[in-house]
């Protein structure tokens, strides 16, 4: 590790920290100027019988009648020294909604991404190594399907074949094997189309290489080529297909989570908005931001570490050293 | 015509099968017997799961207990004091019997003995006092709510010994007997009252009286109850008062109504919440147990704002009362498990008068009102008067799913008449922003609300002691305010009857509340292999009794 390395981690890491005070400020002042809260529209429930002048009288208590920045700085300068502070409709502290919740959802993110990335690789295998006449063009028709297919209608189809029909699981146990499984290749299906679009395209690139050519005239097999020649350099960029996707990976956990009626971070945050939960909200849009800024800075940092040619040269860049010109983006390492 | 053909085709085979049949019904009606209990007796062991829409928000005991959703749990985690049946019936339960003085502002409780919690607490006269005490203030700047129906005029409660309870009231308070049997007066452990809010959310951590203890639950997702096995104090009303049959009960949240319905049918769960009622007819054609209870409360209707015109004018509101064809909402919207409306409140409540006549469907009736109020139909269809047309615009009810079905329905209604309607539907956050009694631009609020005791609807429908003032009447209808101070004021059951039949009609035939259907809040499905559940006064299924037949 050099100290440009070190300085240009620490850097990142600076950016970091003000997106994800900027994500906690934004959540803020975008719920805070939403009629209502959730403490009001529980009080308001007609079931609860209570009269404006009670409610107020509540809301008062708990300091919810104070103004807006004056409760910023408090929800702020707890989130500073790490308190996430107490969701406002349960009642429990944030901290343990979030923990209570994470496994789940990791669960379901990996093995979606497992799935996905089991999926791209069989499909672009396939489009390299099926003889053109045996079904290679439905092969590589499967990104563009896979990609405009809502992943709920999988999800309610898989549950209707293999839950219902099939009786495989049980539908109200959406934390059992095969519902997991089932909810992981929901997830997976639509996720697996944008990695197979550019793992086929760099294959297809690659194929048509020089080195691929002279191993071809010197007798190689196409399965032997795939796994031993055009792999490695064409699955480079999934490893940013991937961090640019994390958070589109999150975002469809909370649909498929839905559909499955699992309890993960996705129904959490369904409850939070329909609630105006703020405090939990303000957790989860940062917690998003830290996740999102982590992956992206983790694959920066991974690329050079996968191609020897990207590599750090102190001046703070990336510079790809093969053809002396500098490059920032990973995928535009340019081949020799 | 096809009914006329089928009785044609009514074999001899048939007609035999359906003699048999109908003696069968009468036979066991005649006995007495429900057929029920006939059929099966109760067996031990077994577990159920009961799908559920949602599972609330908050398990603080006061801030959830009369929620629809925690209100499961709660009836089988905690006790009461007493028992009110789905007829409004009060018994006694941890209270086994108690007094009162003549103005109904003393009341004596004496309590059953040897009863624990499940944290080993006794459940003594100090621990009722107690609940008594939290009930009434809460702990407001903590987060923890009072309990919004508790009567108001609570002054405070002694323990005079570990089994007698003294309770106070400023004034006249008949409400508070029955109101010990409403779902937000469970009975918690002091222990768990004295934990601050963030403990008391945590649902692990609070302990009741109840027949099932909570085993394990995850917010969002379920909650599995276990049964206490020392249990034995239920309340005699329900015939059974040992520990419960079945083992465990698990509350499992599915929110999609069908996912639901097709796990119940598909043998994967016991019982589904909340079905929508276009499907009830087919379920109980497939042999599913439908259960409709209704509970003790004021039917599903509107507030009319008297400060609103034209809702000012008491013929335009009794052109509304005329105006609406009931019967057509049962028949469209919902199913015959939902019945009319004969006041506005639910007829099974203690106290509910008859006062169908006033509701009737009269379209000639409501027409002649509003000439007579000088609407004039205009070309297009819809009155007006002064240039300004006859317009409603209605709130449909977030908290009630087949709202808006029938505010579309009335609208067709009223449109015949030369009505306007223009029908908002909010979410309920936004609902519960904008859309309030006798708000300025809410001409009429949608109703859904139970309570137990009659007695206090008065207090809530005018303005007197922090009441609700639903009409807006203010102090504008002298008639309604005296009745209202006549009823808070009895000390009798005997006494206050007539005047709660002289509110109903008051209230009714001034147009101040336009009632749609008597309410089924609660909407069960249930496999035909579990048996002995009851229902009681707000129309929570206990599954303390309930068992699974072979």
């Amino acid at each position: 590790m050099s100290n440009a390395y070190l300085t240009y981690a620490a850097k990142r890491l600076g950016q970091a920290v003000v997106v994800i005070l900027l994500a906690y400020v934004f959540t803020f002042v975008v719920v805070s100027i939403l009629p209502g809260d959730p403490i009001t529209s529980v009080l308001r429930n007609p079931q609860n019988g209570f009269s404006e002048q009670e409610i107020g009288e509540i809301i008062a208590a708990q300091g919810l009648d104070q103004p807006v920045l004056v409760q910023l700085w408090h929800s702020l300068s707890g989130f500073l020294t790490g308190d996430l502070g107490v969701s406002m409709r349960s009642n429990r502290p944030v901290s343990t909604l979030i923990a209570e919740v994470i496994p789940s959802t990791l669960i379901l993110a990996s093995s979606g991404l497992a799935v996905a990335l089991f999926l791209a690789f069989a499909v672009a295998y396939g489009t390299q190594v099926l003889p053109k006449r045996y079904g290679q063009g439905l092969l590589r028709a499967f990104p563009s399907l896979f990609q405009s297919t809502p992943n709920f209608v999988i999800g309610l189809f898989l549950i209707h074949l293999f839950g219902f029909q099939l009786r495989l699981f049980r539908v109200i146990e959406p934390d059992s094997f095969w519902a997991t499984l089932f909810a992981a290749i929901t997830i997976g299906i639509p996720f697996s189309a944008q990695i197979a679009e550019v793992l086929i395209a760099n294959l297809d690139h690659e194929a048509k290489q020089e080195y691929a050519s002279v191993a071809r005239s010197r007798g190689i097999g196409q399965r032997r080529l795939f796994t031993r020649h055009l792999l490695k350099p064409a699955s480079l960029p999934v490893v940013t297909v991937i961090a640019l996707t994390v958070g589109e990976l999150l975002g469809n956990s909370l649909i498929t989570e839905t559909v499955f009626g699992r309890t993960g971070l996705g129904s959490l945050v369904q409850r939070s908005v329909s609630t105006q939960d703020l405090p939990v909200l303000q957790a989860i849009v940062s917690l998003g931001a830290v996740v999102f800024v982590l992956v992206n800075l983790i694959a920066d940092l991974l690329y050079p570490l996968l191609d020897p040619r990207v590599k750090m040269v102190v001046g703070k860049k990336y510079r790809s050293t093969a053809a002396g010109e500098p490059s920032l983006d990973p995928t535009k390492a340019v081949n020799p | 015509m096809t009914d006329r053909s089928t009785l044609l085709s009514l074999s001899r085979r048939r007609l035999l099968l359906t003699a048999s049949a109908l003696a069968a019904v009468t036979l066991v009606a005649t006995t007495g017997l429900s057929p029920v209990l006939a059929a099966d007796t109760p067996k031990e062991g077994g577990d159920i799961t009961f799908l559920i829409d949602s599972l609330g928000d908050t398990w603080i005991p006061n801030n959830s207990a009369i929620s629809s959703f925690q209100g499961h749990i709660w009836g089988h985690v905690t006790d009461k004091l007493l028992y009110v049946d789905a007829e409004g019936k009060v018994s006694p339960w941890l209270a086994e019997r108690w007094e009162q003085n003549d103005n109904a502002t003393e009341f004596t409780l004496h309590l059953k003995s040897g009863v624990t919690f499940s944290d080993g607490e006794p459940l003594d006269a100090k621990a009722v006092v107690a609940n008594l005490d939290i009930w009434y203030a809460g702990r407001k700047n903590e987060g923890i709510n009072p309990i919004g129906l508790f009567p108001k005029t609570y002054d405070r409660a002694e323990a005079v010994d570990a089994a007698t309870v003294k309770v106070f009231f400023k004034k006249p308070t008949l409400g508070f007997i029955p109101t010990l049997g409403y779902h937000g007066s469970i009975l918690i452990s002091p222990k768990s009252i004295a934990q601050p809010a963030s403990a008391q959310a945590d649902l692990s951590k609070t302990a009741g009286s109840g027949p099932y203890v909570v085993e394990s639950w995850k917010e969002g997702d379920h909650v599995t109850l276990t049964k206490r096995k020392d249990y034995n104090w239920g309340p005699a009303a329900v015939g059974h008062t040992g520990p419960a049959f079945l083992d465990t009960i698990t509350y499992k949240l599915v929110s999609e109504p069908s996912l639901r319905v097709a796990s119940v049918q598909s043998g994967q769960a016991d019982v589904a919440y909340n079905a929508s009622p276009q499907e009830l007819k087919s379920l109980k054609e497939e042999g599913f147990t439908v259960a409709t209870p209704r509970y003790l409360g004021f039917v599903n209707g509107w507030a009319v704002n008297t400060k609103h015109a034209p809702y000012d004018d008491v013929k335009v509101r009794q052109a509304l009362q005329a105006g609406i064809n009931r019967q057509e909402i049962i028949d469209t919207v919902y199913t015959p498990d939902w019945k009319l409306a004969t006041s506005f409140i639910q007829s099974n409540v203690p106290g509910a008068t008859d006062q169908s006549a006033l509701l009737a469907f009269d379209p000639a009736k409501a027409e002649k009102l509003l000439d007579e109020a000088g609407w004039v139909k205009g070309a297009n269809g819809i009155r007006a008067k002064d240039g300004k047309e006859l317009v409603l615009t209605i709130h449909s009810n977030p908290y009630l799913a087949t709202s808006k079905s029938v505010d579309e329905l009335i609208a067709q209604q009223l449109g015949k008449l030369g009505w306007k309607v223009v029908i908002r539907a909010y979410d309920v956050v936004t609902y519960g922003e904008k859309v309030k009694f006798g708000g300025a631009a809410v001409p009429t609020y949608e109703v859904t609300r139970s309570f137990i005791d009659a007695g206090t609807v008065a207090g809530i429908l005018t303005n007197a002691n922090n009441g609700e003032n639903w009409f807006a009447l203010d102090d504008r209808d002298a008639k309604i305010n005296e009745l209202r101070d006549s009823i808070a004021g009895a000390g009798s059951f005997d006494e206050r009857s007539p005047l709660l039949n002289d509110l109903q009609k008051h209230v009714l035939d001034q147009g101040y509340f336009i009632p749609r259907t008597q309410i089924v809040q609660r909407i069960y499905v249930q496999s035909p292999t579990l048996k002995g559940e009851t229902y009681n006064g707000v129309a929570y299924a206990s599954y303390y009794t309930a068992f699974i037949a072979d």
